[in-house]
């Protein structure tokens, strides 16, 4: 099986944990020394954790699609791998996304919830996702192929998601928020895009490194059983 | 204040916790690859 000897990989996650430290220290910093908004306040700020975390939901989602697809219709096992792997992250930053939205908007609507379309497009997303991996975990091995469609399902939902706010009466911010920000808020949002899209890089390379280690794992077994049989 | 600390806590605690979940279960399975690897060696000799 052709996968990165284990030197090179330690050493390009090693680079890759240093950038993201780096990244999140500056973005960090930025993130404190923004403006506050004047209606909201410091609550504001958990925006430039939440849209990030929203970003790579949708990333994960259309990553794990595309593995999909490869597996699918090319039969690529390193596919269906990266698409496993992307699925958890989405489960990850979905959950984010939804504690930190309720969070913020308890403080800016007076309610933790309302059933808007943004609101519930993207728990519907979080929620195929979370499906996508219970299927994989506890559904065998039979369930890979339905677990892949319902990977693609899910990349429809993407759009639903980004434009629900254009097209359907929502309470949300619209997708033109970061254009109206000032400069010091607007710098420190993409700072914080940034960091969080390279650990999510960092994340989905480790976590598809587990999934090779564990292929690997398999193949060695199976090569194991042939020489002690043949030694027998 | 509270909901900002409540909000990055979490997001910092689910990766930190995801990391922590994924790191391990990685050197997990190096131990074993490294233990079939030696194995495989004693049983046929390169």
């Amino acid at each position: 099986m052709p996968t990165q000897p284990p030197s090179s990989r330690s050493l390009r996650f090693s680079i890759l944990s240093a950038i993201t430290f780096l990244l999140f220290v500056i973005a960090c910093n930025a993130i404190a020394d923004a403006p506050r908004e004047i209606t909201m306040g410091l609550v504001q700020k958990i925006f430039y954790f939440h849209v990030p975390c929203a970003w790579l939901l949708m990333l994960s989602t259309l990553v794990c699609a595309g593995g999909s697809i490869a597996y699918l219709f090319g039969g690529s096992e390193r596919g269906d791998r990266i698409a496993l792997s992307s699925a958890e992250l989405g489960v990850l930053f979905g959950l984010c996304v939804l504690v930190s939205g309720p969070l913020w908007a308890r403080a800016a609507w007076g309610v933790y919830w309302q059933w808007e379309a943004r609101l519930t497009s993207s728990l519907l997303l979080w929620l195929m996702m979370v499906a996508y991996v219970l299927a994989r975990r506890y559904g065998g091995p039979s369930a890979r192929r339905l677990a892949a469609a319902l990977a693609l399902f899910a990349a429809i939902d993407i759009p639903l998601v980004y434009f629900s706010v254009r097209y359907f009466r929502s309470i949300h911010p619209q997708t033109t928020v970061v254009s109206t920000l000032v400069p010091g808020m607007r710098g420190a949002f993409w700072l914080s895009l940034l960091a969080f899209t390279v650990l999510w890089w960092l994340l989905i390379s480790v976590r598809v490194a587990v999934e090779d280690r564990a292929a690997e794992i398999i193949d060695l077994e199976v090569l194991l059983d042939q020489a002690e049989e043949k030694k027998a | 204040m509270k909901m900002v600390v409540l909000a990055y806590g979490f997001i910092w605690l689910a990766v930190f916790t995801y990391v922590f979940i994924v790191g391990r279960k990685l050197g997990r399975l190096g131990g074993e690859l490294s233990e079939l690897r030696r194995r495989i060696d004693k049983i046929r000799p390169s």
